[in-house]
């Protein structure tokens, strides 16, 4: 064992034998060490906390992760995997320092079975692309988090992403078959695969959304979805957000489950107008984004049943996207919506709770009265449908004062979200950020018993520590400073 | 509330709590007490699948846990406690238009927690999933007592680790299940169910391969052999077409969805080969749903198996069971196929038999075959769950985590595999 001392901040630095071993394994190309690179990978979208790693890795095939792994724990030293680093909420932030394994150079695609609805790809692999790859199939790849232009499957799988066809399809657990993983000693391990069904645990679906803490997923064997037959995209314009949330409340209790519906409101419906002149109205209080898809005989009642609702609940007018490219307009506008905010402040936090879907109406008003109470601006575009809310906080980094409001506001609200039933976070995980509230949402027994499904996997609490339990395995946490909210890329 | 009231003990060694509490403190007393191996019970529809049970297990049933604890059905989704009746839980959803779609066998008898314990689901596994799919929230109890939690009661939901998956399929070997909190889906009002014989196994894969990429969105795509067919017509009354393969595809939704898609199956298995289509429409699917699910579990026969491999091998192994004499029922969109051994299936070396080539085609498909049930004293000369795979070895320590003197269902699942795997040299196969 290569003893190292400590450094002031109680990380442990890496030593030079270390990253000769590594540049062995992976060719210098494959290793960087460079105090002004590794800034790059200090945060994810979670840029409050940051903590640059000591080295970052580039591994191309399972079999280099396997020896970077092995060398970790030959010099005792954490290691955290990494994807497009898009998440929310701290999840590849290098806690303690150590050895970052980015997995972006891992992209191939090498199996797509449409028969048997599989395909097996690495987690490097930019979810879109998979997504383009399959275009002309009659398939694809149902998870599209806002993101998807850059996260990676990889990723997605760590967080078990979401995004707005979710309310229909489902997130990404339900469409991941097997993993290979690379276990926290090194081992490589095959959980699931494309037959379904297999005896035992479902180990696939205890790994994806486990935020890196169980291992380094090295291999991905997703599930193919049909497209859709058909689909109709709808935008309901209403005068208040209290009109838009009870038509979507409305909805679901007709039994109608659209693909997608989403929600934002005047704030943010005035910067995406701003950036990508869609034609939203500037004077509606809220839209509502509806897509229902199925088939052909059937979309059209559907819609007219759902523009029904809306008017009944008071909807100005709905509209419906007439030809493909305005339907893709509408979606660029949604997917991209976070992209618009540096139009209306300098600096934004993208809070993520859920709320039952009937809850919506109240969380909302809640929000808006939270805004007002501390001084902060917070504009709203989130998953309505699933009652997964994206407020979104604005200020300006410069000023202290409101920072620290935006801190109380964000609490509050997340609070509120557990006080209604609901849940800290519906997509962006738990990583540094909201380890807090793990102890408001479960008992110290859950969170024990969760400790030791972890210890099955990573008794070491080498991999990724410091991550999603508040109880284990925190060290040099304290040395990362909860300072400032900063730019948070979408949900 | 009952909370105080005693517990019954029904026969040797049956404790059936009152409460969720009650349960616990059973648990925590036997723990700390006598610490008598638990087998956990809901409705006794699943307990003799797989490795037997100790015979000197504490019986521990949730049958009188069966509250419906919250149903706010706006929200579409329903908490109940474990020993619910599957059967009941639908029939409180329907009046609400809502249902969980997933098939239970035995589901007058089965509870929410057994079927989630033994991962329980039939035909419509196609176009609705499985209850790893449903389950949104879980409350259970360990062994030694303590209750733990995780999930919640929204539908999106990513705090904590997921170990609403990790119970689905456990098979009561980690902790016991005593709530769950389900997402529900829209009860379709319309449904219909379209059977086809055909001669040639190779006419049938062709069509499944058109099936796949049919503008009709099937919920399900069953494929009988003559056996089964003949054994469901008797079950459902149903006049099903006869001949050396069965293929049926169902479909549900709304009158016009249901009306559009059963004539575009019609004409895609009449162009596929099929002389003639027996349609069995509405209140007719619903006897046969049943008849279909519960048909998995064997009845009488010597020995059952299931097998799972990928879909595009099924048509292929589903003619070596017909080939070996076995009465065989696929879920041929999913590849997960339940075999019934034939009554000539007198001796375990015959088994061996018949299991083997089986086996060696579901593990060239990436599967596996798994021995459900066989008469006693079987059960150690044949491989339960077929050839080791990678995984168990982590299986096995997830289990030791949470029961780490092995008090909960030992010999059973994971720790019978091992044990199995351990006991090199008893195997016949």
């Amino acid at each position: 064992m290569a003893s190292t001392q400590s450094t002031p901040d109680g990380s442990v630095p890496v030593a030079a034998e270390l990253i000769d071993r590594f540049c062995r394994i992976l060719g210098d190309d494959g290793v960087l060490t460079a105090a002004d690179e590794l800034v790059v990978y200090e945060c994810d979208g979670y840029v409050v906390e940051k903590k640059a790693p000591d080295v970052v890795l580039f591994p191309t095939t399972t079999e280099q992760v396997v020896e970077i792994v092995r060398t970790c724990n030959e010099f005792d030293v954490p290691f955290v995997p990494r994807g497009a680093g898009t998440s929310l909420a701290g999840g590849c932030l290098p806690v303690g320092g150590g050895v970052m394994i980015a997995l972006t150079r891992m992209t191939r695609i090498l199996e797509v079975n449409l028969q048997d609805r599989y395909a097996v790809v690495e987690p490097g692999l930019v979810n879109l692309h998979l997504t383009r790859h399959l275009a002309g199939t009659g398939f694809h790849y149902a998870p599209d988090p806002s993101s998807q232009g850059a996260c990676t499957i990889g990723g997605n799988v760590a967080t078990n992403s979401g995004g707005p066809h979710t309310l229909k399809y489902g997130v990404t657990v339900n469409h991941v078959l097997g993993l290979e993983v690379v276990m926290p000693d090194g081992r490589v391990v095959e959980l699931g695969g494309p037959a379904e069904g297999l005896a035992g645990y479902d180990l696939v679906g205890l790994f994806v959304g486990s935020e890196g803490t169980f291992g380094v997923c090295t291999r991905v064997t997703v599930r193919l979805t049909r497209d859709p037959d058909a689909y109709r995209t709808l935008l309901g314009v209403f005068e208040t957000v209290g009109d838009a949330t009870q038509a979507i409340s409305q909805i679901i209790a007709a039994g109608i489950v659209p693909a997608a519906l989403e929600m934002m409101d005047q704030g943010i419906i005035e910067a995406v107008e701003a950036a990508y002149g869609f034609g939203f109205p500037l004077d509606a209080a809220a839209v509502v984004l509806i897509e229902v898809d199925g088939l052909e005989v059937a979309v059209d009642d559907e819609a007219e049943q759902i523009i029904r609702l809306c008017e009944e609940q008071g909807a100005r007018e709905v509209r419906r996207a007439e030809t493909e490219q305005q339907r893709a307009l509408l979606w660029k506008c949604r997917k991209q919506a976070f992209g618009a905010i540096g139009r209306l402040s300098p600096s934004y936090c993208t809070q993520d709770g859920v709320v039952p879907r009937t809850k919506l109406p109240e969380i909302l008003e809640f929000i808006i009265d939270a805004g007002e109470r501390h001084g902060i601006r917070i504009v709203n575009v989130f998953h309505a449908g699933d009652g997964n809310i994206h407020p979104i906080l604005l200020f300006d980094e410069r000023d202290e004062d409101q920072i620290a409001r935006v801190f109380r506001a964000s609490d509050e609200i997340l609070g509120k979200c557990i006080d209604l039933g609901g849940s800290v976070t519906g997509e962006h995980g738990i990583g540094v950020e909201k380890l807090q509230f793990m102890e408001r949402l479960f008992t110290k027994d859950d969170l024990a018993v969760m400790a030791s499904v972890r210890m099955a996997f990573n008794p070491r609490g080498s991999c990724s520590p410091g991550k999603m339990l508040p109880t284990a395995g925190a060290c040099g946490m304290e040395h990362i400073e909860r300072s400032r909210p900063g730019k948070q890329a979408a949900s | 509330m009952n909370a105080d009231r005693k517990s019954t003990v029904d026969g040797p060694g049956e404790l059936i709590p009152a409460t969720i509490p009650e349960l616990g403190r059973l648990l925590a007393a036997n723990a700390k007490g006598e610490r008598r191996p638990v087998l956990p019970v809901g409705g006794r529809t699943a307990l003799g699948f797989g490795f037997p049970a100790d015979p000197s297990s504490l019986e521990v049933s949730t049958s009188r846990l069966d509250r419906v604890v919250d149903y706010p059905a706006r929200d579409m989704t329903v908490t109940v406690e474990a020993g619910c009746r599957v059967e009941s839980i639908q029939a409180s959803l329907s009046p609400e238009g809502q249902r969980l779609p997933v098939d239970v066998p035995l589901a007058h008898r089965a509870t929410i927690g057994g079927a989630i314990a033994s991962d329980a689901g039939g035909p419509r596994r196609f176009g609705c999933g499985t209850l790893r799919d449903y389950v949104i929230g879980i409350r259970c109890v360990t062994v030694d007592g303590q209750p733990f939690k995780a999930g919640g009661r929204v539908v999106k939901n990513v705090a904590g680790y997921d170990l609403c998956k990790l119970m689905v399929g456990s098979g009561g070997s980690l902790a016991l299940v005593t709530e769950v909190t389900l997402k529900l889906k829209p009860l379709p009002s319309s449904s219909a169910m379209g059977w086809a014989s055909f001669d040639r196994g190779e006419t049938v894969s062709d069509l499944l391969v058109d099936l796949a990429t049919s503008r009709a969105r099937p919920v399900a795509i069953e494929l009988l052999g003559p056996k089964a067919g003949r054994q469901l017509a008797v079950e459902s009354r149903q006049e099903l077409p006869t001949g050396p393969l069965l293929l049926g595809v169902a479909v549900e939704g709304n009158a016009v969805e249901v009306e559009w898609q059963v004539e575009v199956i019609d004409r895609e298995l009449r162009a596929g080969g099929a002389s003639d289509v027996t349609w069995i429409r509405d209140a007719d699917t619903a006897k046969m749903w049943s008849v279909l699910t519960d048909y998995q579990l064997g009845g009488e026969a010597p020995v059952t198996i299931r097998a799972c491999t990928r879909p595009s091998r099924t048509v292929e192994f589903v003619v070596a069971a017909i080939d070996a004499g076995v009465a065989v029922q696929a879920h041929a969109g999913n590849g997960v196929i339940h075999c019934h051994l034939p009554d000539e299936t007198v001796d375990v070396e015959s088994a061996a038999a018949v299991i083997g080539p089986l086996r060696d085609l579901a593990v060239a498909g990436g599967g596996q075959v798994v021995v459900e049930r066989c008469e006693s004293g079987w059960h150690n000369k044949l491989l339960m769950w077929g050839a080791p795979r990678v995984d168990w070895p982590l299986m096995n320590s997830v289990r030791q985590e949470f029961d780490p003197d092995g008090l909960l269902s030992p010999g059973r699942g994971i720790d019978g595999a091992m044990q199995q795997l351990a006991a090199d040299g008893m195997v016949v196969e």
